[in-house]
């Protein structure tokens, strides 16, 4: 990946496509060694996390297994009630598990599924890759720039394959879109500007409680520091707390930035300054920013990505569809991002499962010679091919931890109001030593990285 | 009344305040008040309406995260002392324990000895150990070192991964964080 830093645009397409096909590494898999698929042999999955979109990837495993293309193993999750209807659901021949180390002993599971809090998929996934495990996190990949470190470093030392969940990328609509892009058709893209709704207020605030008797609080918590339970921090609503999931930008923007870093062939740089606005809750457990403002500024190339929680009012409005098209109807409208070239603008909704590019990037008939581009097979069958071949993944660790780091450095200079100058090559942030402190965080025995 | 005292005034009654948009309003500008506004809003962190404590523990936040702007030492150096005088045995263990956190952002050498001292309290040594593993100074290793040495044995692990955390060998208690602990009663269908 470092060697793409250097790469202008048109040579990061090339290596991009060329990436699917050519193995960075051969997975101890490949080699079938004992207890590991082979390359012709069913990946042996694991479930860490079952609510939510873990209980989406574990339904999406279910009509896989019955396809016989995967094996499901094991369940797991800290929530005994969601633990119980997920081994339901699963059927017989799953072993239920409280605590996801267990998982990561068996030497019969390839891949574990993570879907956890997002305080917990930076550890769980380091933990899984020191375990030989590959990992599909879901996002955003980190909390804190220590922990993507970490899980960056992690995934290259044992080779595993690592796909984070900014599905988005393997939409089909992502894939004509990119492709309208990078053929200029909107000319030098010089601003990208995201939009999304605000992120919620708590209206209902309680007070501190103990924890229902299905969840284990201490495990819920793992890396955070302790406090109190209440029933504000979960389960979802985590999301809009700043340590936690750090409110929209965290949630959606490791969507909807994934998109931009990838159409703009930006993967592996960074933006030299971060400056974030916002407006803060006024009352409740919650704290992340209702409306927020984020300008990242890079250089070489120069271009400007924004972040915008804006009110819904102010809010592009959504295409009109038939629904016959690759993506289908707009469902979800409130955000996505507008390209800003020097010949035109290009605009996509959603960004995520549902990613929906503007008609005439639809439209557009590719001339000879025209530029391609990776097209993603679907999220989870680019990760397969990532197990069984070596082959880069379209949203791998190193994709996901840059696009998470902007989602954070946005929440740092939010937090701290002030403007933020970032050093990529460095991964730090420069000339703020309480910024600097605050890249990582002490995390609770043991659950630590 | 002097423009710090007034700001302090402005600030403790604002946080009081029984409208949300006035308490948050408030918080927000805790940063002016300084190093004076520290214990009274250490006093409100426990109040009984939860929003007015909560509006109080972001204002101590604030005003700590201001006063560690770049170039700005000084003002820094008096919030931390202020700070440090919170971890005292007379304050709840709860706003000691904001308070530990918030030191573990902008203290020091000075807050070490104080934050160590904590080690020895059962209700407050996790976050005490782990404030340490984060104030850069070199104090804080060798006061994570005399906490290991003196640790009763169920907490000498957290503080073995804190020292390792801070480049220090330890032999002893290796890491626990791949061993599983935890089994659920449920069995496979």
């Amino acid at each position: 990946m470092k060697q793409s830093y250097k790469l202008n645009r048109r040579q990061f397409l090339a290596v991009a496509g060329a990436a699917a096909a050519a193995p960075h590494f051969v997975p101890s898999g490949v080699l079938a060694a004992p207890g590991r698929a082979g390359a012709n042999e069913r990946i042996t999955t694991a479930h860490i996390g079952v609510g939510g979109m873990g209980g989406y990837h574990l339904r999406d495993m279910l009509d896989r297994r019955s396809r016989g293309e995967v094996n499901i193993a094991a369940v797991c999750d800290i929530d005994e009630t969601r633990l119980a209807s997920a081994l339901k659901t699963a059927g017989p021949g799953v072993e239920p598990y409280h605590d996801y180390r267990y998982i990561l002993q068996r030497k019969d599971i390839d891949a574990v599924i993570i879907a956890t809090p997002d305080h917990w998929h930076a550890v769980q996934t380091v933990h899984a890759a020191e375990c030989g495990k590959h990992v599909y996190v879901e996002k955003p990949a980190c909390c804190t720039i220590e922990e993507g470190k970490a899980m960056v470093a992690a995934a290259s030392k044992n080779k595993v394959s690592v796909q984070v969940g900014s599905q988005g990328r393997s939409q089909p609509e992502a894939y004509l879109a990119h492709r309208y892009l990078v053929n200029g058709n909107i000319g030098h893209i010089s601003r990208v500007d995201c939009f999304h709704y605000p992120s919620p207020e708590d209206d209902n605030p309680v007070p501190d409680s103990e924890p229902p008797a299905e969840l284990d609080w201490d495990m819920w918590l793992g890396p955070l520091r302790w406090r109190p339970y209440n029933k504000r921090y979960c389960p979802g609503t985590f999301r809009w707390l700043l340590e936690s999931g750090g409110g929209q930008i965290r949630d959606r923007g490791a969507h909807v930035m994934s998109c931009a870093m990838w159409w703009m062939g930006a993967d592996g740089t960074g933006p030299v300054t971060v400056e974030a606005t916002g407006t803060h809750p006024t009352k409740g457990l919650w704290d992340s920013a209702v409306l927020m403002d984020v300008t990242y500024t890079f250089k070489n190339p120069d271009w400007v990505l924004t972040w915008r929680q804006m009110p819904e009012d102010q809010l592009p409005r959504a295409e009109e569809r038939t629904g016959d098209e690759p993506g289908g109807k707009i469902s979800r409208p409130g955000y996505g991002a507008i390209y800003r070239g020097d010949k035109g603008e290009f605009i996509h909704w959603g960004g995520d499962g549902g990613t929906w590019a503007e008609k005439k990037a639809r439209l557009w008939e590719p001339p000879a010679g025209a530029k391609d581009v990776y097209r993603s097979p679907g999220h989870h069958e680019d990760w397969f091919k990532g197990i069984r071949t070596g082959a880069k993944t379209i949203m791998n660790i190193e994709a996901g931890v840059g696009v998470a780091n902007l989602c954070i450095l946005g929440n740092l200079s939010y937090i701290l109001a002030r403007k933020l100058q970032w050093d990529q090559a460095k991964q730090t942030i420069v000339g703020d030593e309480l910024a600097q402190r605050m890249m990582s965080r002490p995390q609770r025995y043991p659950y630590h990285l | 009344m002097s423009m710090q005292s007034k700001a302090v005034a402005e600030l403790l009654a604002g946080v009081r305040d029984s409208s949300d948009k006035v308490r948050t309003q408030a918080w927000l500008n805790a940063g002016k008040a300084g190093a004076a506004a520290v214990k009274p809003l250490a006093a409100i962190m426990t109040d009984s309406n939860l929003e007015i404590a909560r509006a109080a523990t972001r204002a101590l936040w604030q005003l700590a995260r201001h006063a560690g702007r770049p170039g700005a030492a000084k003002e820094k150096q008096t919030v931390e002392k202020e700070l440090i005088g919170l971890l005292s045995d007379e304050n709840p263990v709860a706003s000691r324990r904001e308070v530990l956190w918030i030191l573990s952002e902008i203290g020091g050498a000075n807050a070490v000895r104080s934050v160590a001292a904590l080690l020895k309290n059962n209700e407050l040594r996790e976050d005490a150990g782990m404030a340490l593993e984060r104030i850069p100074a070199k104090s804080a290793v060798a006061a994570l070192k005399a906490g290991f040495e003196a640790a009763p044995e169920d907490f000498k692990p957290n503080l073995a991964q804190s020292l390792r955390k801070r480049g220090q060998e330890v032999a002893a208690y290796p890491p626990q964080k791949l061993v599983p602990k935890k089994k659920t009663d449920l069995k496979p269908l």
